[in-house]
């Protein structure tokens, strides 16, 4: 099996974030977060080589100045300021929910086989795999973290996948979307970080799990 | 592009007079001319599309209004000045009871309810698959602010649930979009995210991305709707957020996320595999009408019933989309959106009133204030369906119409849980109304506090008994 530049840098991407799930360190956590992202705009840059689309690159030079570089420096900004390095975990362990993770990851090989595609130039199943492989890491992050934090780079790395499902079955949504989407993120990002300081002062921890006084 | 601009214009203008730090009463008495100025608005760039023989006006490239999102389109912004009118006199009442511990608070709900409403408004003309997600992810952004007004611990609790389960269901709707982007390039390399061109060229989309599109959209629309059970989050932002968000989350918020089902619905009912687009929504309706209810019978937060109310009118929306009838889905959501508004107007002030949101402690309403006991009985029937009501016909349009489908089963759980939480509802509100009193703030409540949830109630009751909603199916 040959593969292209694009689908390797973004398999690459999907085994980031299987490490992803192997640390409790915030910093770990949010470095190895900021280099699947720069390999994913690697493989939007590279994609953008093969199709002549030229929107790519712009996409790709988007994700990187921002998701790549300015997400993570302002999540690492707020676990900085609230002293936050380690998060608990949940019921799973670290080691077992990475390995849980890689399990996922070759599941998804044979999951995205099934998935129909066209043969125009730049969709691959193995990009679809990688794509498939990033959303589960970043809900299997979700359900085994509790940090607030961490529930926040889970949904960065679930958007990440379906990011990556898009570029490799529909060579990237039009850029006009493209671009509404990323603003969303950035102000979701912002949004959640800004609750995360109030979540701090408000009950001296910032711990999912035990916001739970809301119930029927 | 003039009437993108003219949609935008007043929530821009709103959002700079609470920057400008204008005085609060002046910023209440300003915000609630403006609010009325942008129906108008509304009403004038919506006419074209109901008068003329043309059913769709195009506003700009990937925007547009046919006849049911132009109704939507009036709707929400009905319930939007609704909620504001209202929101002045109940920020003056906080202000009363010294509750309004931060007066800048109050700027900041209109700054967000404004930039909120006008999100919702692109939803809706929207017709790029791409742009409704884009506007409907900018919805929930806006109002967790309105969520957060109360600044306490459990407001805090409430918007961080609210943000991060609708941010991830919402996430799903993507992929389901992207889906629905891949299954259009099988047939032409460019493909397409326009949601006419998607529903005439049904035929030709992959149909596996078209099925697999349509379940993930389904269940992140669905969160943002509140269907069971993804409905969690649900009931704590609505009774976190003071009364007027809460209206405008019950009153609009639902409808946007239902809208962009119901279009895909559509979408998917021209394909050859109708069937998934007509079971699903069918059973998952009444599956959330009938656990809503359930949940209705022993409720304890009084904006929390309301809540569950909503769930249960989403429930019976989702089957009327299920059974192919925009136009009855559209009845029955300004049914709903005018009893919900009115009840949830209505209970801001009992809460102010009792000082307590639990419904237990709330007794005799008639004794403490008789016009808001008056009101609320009015709205509370016209939210159960009590027949001179509107919503009497558009449930009962619709369960004629689930009775004569083959889900027939579902149209008797429907008519159960309907039933259920008629019972349910009638028994909180009386023991509210009647008894006596249990404690009462010092909190003199003008006529002019139950004039906006009188004057919805009145819509409703004129749905009912005249030609309105004969008129209204016709239409669409």
């Amino acid at each position: 099996m040959n593969l292209s530049a694009p689908e390797l840098c973004l398999l690459m991407a999907a085994l980031v974030a299987c490490l992803t799930l192997g640390s409790l360190h915030l910093s770990v956590n949010l470095g190895l977060f900021a280099i699947e992202t720069v390999l994913i705009a690697l493989a939007t840059a590279f994609m953008g080589g093969i199709t002549g689309d030229r929107e790519l690159y712009v996409i790709a030079l988007l994700i990187f100045c921002f998701k790549a570089f300015t997400v993570p420096l302002f999540l690492s900004w707020i676990s900085d300021k609230l002293m936050a390095q380690r998060d608990i975990g949940s019921f799973l362990p670290a080691p077992l929910s990475m390995h849980l993770c890689l399990i996922l990851f070759v599941l998804s090989f044979a999951l995205a086989k099934e998935i129909p595609v066209s043969h125009a130039a730049g969709h691959s199943w193995p990009g679809a795999s990688a794509g498939i492989s990033l959303l589960l890491s970043g809900l299997i992050l979700m359900l085994a973290r509790r940090l607030a934090i961490s529930q926040v780079v889970g949904f960065l790395v679930i958007e990440n996948g379906i990011y990556t499902f898009a570029l490799t079955q529909t060579r990237g949504m039009p850029l006009m979307v493209e671009m509404g989407i990323l603003l969303d993120l950035l102000v979701a990002v912002m949004v959640a970080g800004l609750l995360i300081f109030k979540i701090q002062k408000n009950f001296e921890h910032i711990d999912i799990a035990q916001l739970k006084d809301l119930r029927d | 592009m003039f009437e993108l601009l003219s949609i935008s214009l007043i929530p821009l203008a709103i959002c700079l007079l609470c920057a400008f730090r204008v005085p609060n009463s002046t910023l209440r008495i300003s915000i609630t001319g403006l609010i009325w100025l942008k129906l108008i608005i509304v009403l004038f760039i919506t006419a074209p599309v109901f008068y003329r023989g043309n059913s769709s006006v195009s506003l700009f490239t990937d925007f547009g209004i046919d006849r049911l999102s132009a109704s939507f389109v009036i709707l929400t912004n009905v319930v939007a000045a609704s909620s504001f009118s209202h929101a002045a006199l109940f920020f003056r009442n906080e202000d009363k009871l010294g509750r309004l511990t931060e007066p800048r608070n109050e700027s900041w709900f209109y700054f967000y309810a404004a930039l909120f409403l006008c999100a919702m408004d692109f939803v809706f003309i929207s017709e790029n698959l791409g742009f409704m997600w884009i506007a409907i992810e900018a919805t929930t952004l806006f109002s967790a602010a309105l969520v957060y007004y109360g600044r306490d611990k459990h407001a805090l609790e409430a918007t961080w649930k609210y943000l991060i389960v609708c941010s991830v269901g919402i996430a799903f709707a993507l992929l389901g979009t992207i889906l629905f982007f891949a299954s259009s390039q099988f047939y032409s390399s460019a493909g397409t995210l326009d949601i006419r061109m998607l529903t005439n060229s049904a035929k030709q989309l992959q149909p596996k991305f078209v099925q697999l599109g349509y379940i993930f959209c389904l269940l992140g629309y669905g969160t943002k709707a509140g269907l069971f059970p993804l409905h969690t989050w649900l009931p704590d932002a609505h009774s976190e957020a003071p009364a007027p968000a809460s209206a405008m989350l019950s009153g609009s918020l639902l409808n946007c996320s239902l809208f962009a089902i119901c279009r895909l619905t559509e979408l998917v009912k021209h394909t050859d595999h109708a069937v998934l687009a007509t079971e699903v929504p069918i059973i998952w309706g009444a599956l959330t009408t009938l656990t809503s209810s359930l949940f209705l019978v022993n409720q304890m937060g009084l904006k929390r019933l309301w809540a569950y109310s909503s769930i249960e009118n989403v429930g019976i929306m989702l089957s009327a989309i299920g059974l192919g009838a925009p136009s009855l889905f559209f009845l029955q959501a300004v049914n709903h959106s005018l009893a919900k508004v009115a009840l949830f107007l209505l209970s801001g002030n009992i809460i102010q009133l009792n000082g307590s949101k639990d419904v237990s402690q709330i007794r005799g309403v008639l004794t403490s204030s008789p016009a808001l006991a008056f009101t609320l009985v009015l709205a509370a029937a016209a939210l159960t369906g009590m027949p001179p009501f509107g919503s009497f016909i558009s449930e009962w349009l619709i369960l004629l119409k689930a009775s004569d489908s083959a889900q027939v089963l579902c149209a008797v759980v429907l008519i159960l849980s309907l039933a259920l939480s008629f019972v349910a509802i009638s028994v909180h509100v009386l023991n509210m109304v009647l008894g006596s009193p249990k404690q009462v703030n010092k909190l003199s409540l003008p006529f002019s506090s139950v004039l906006v949830p009188i004057l919805l109630c009145f819509c409703s009751l004129m749905l009912g008994v005249t030609g309105l909603a004969q008129i209204i199916l016709e239409t669409l």
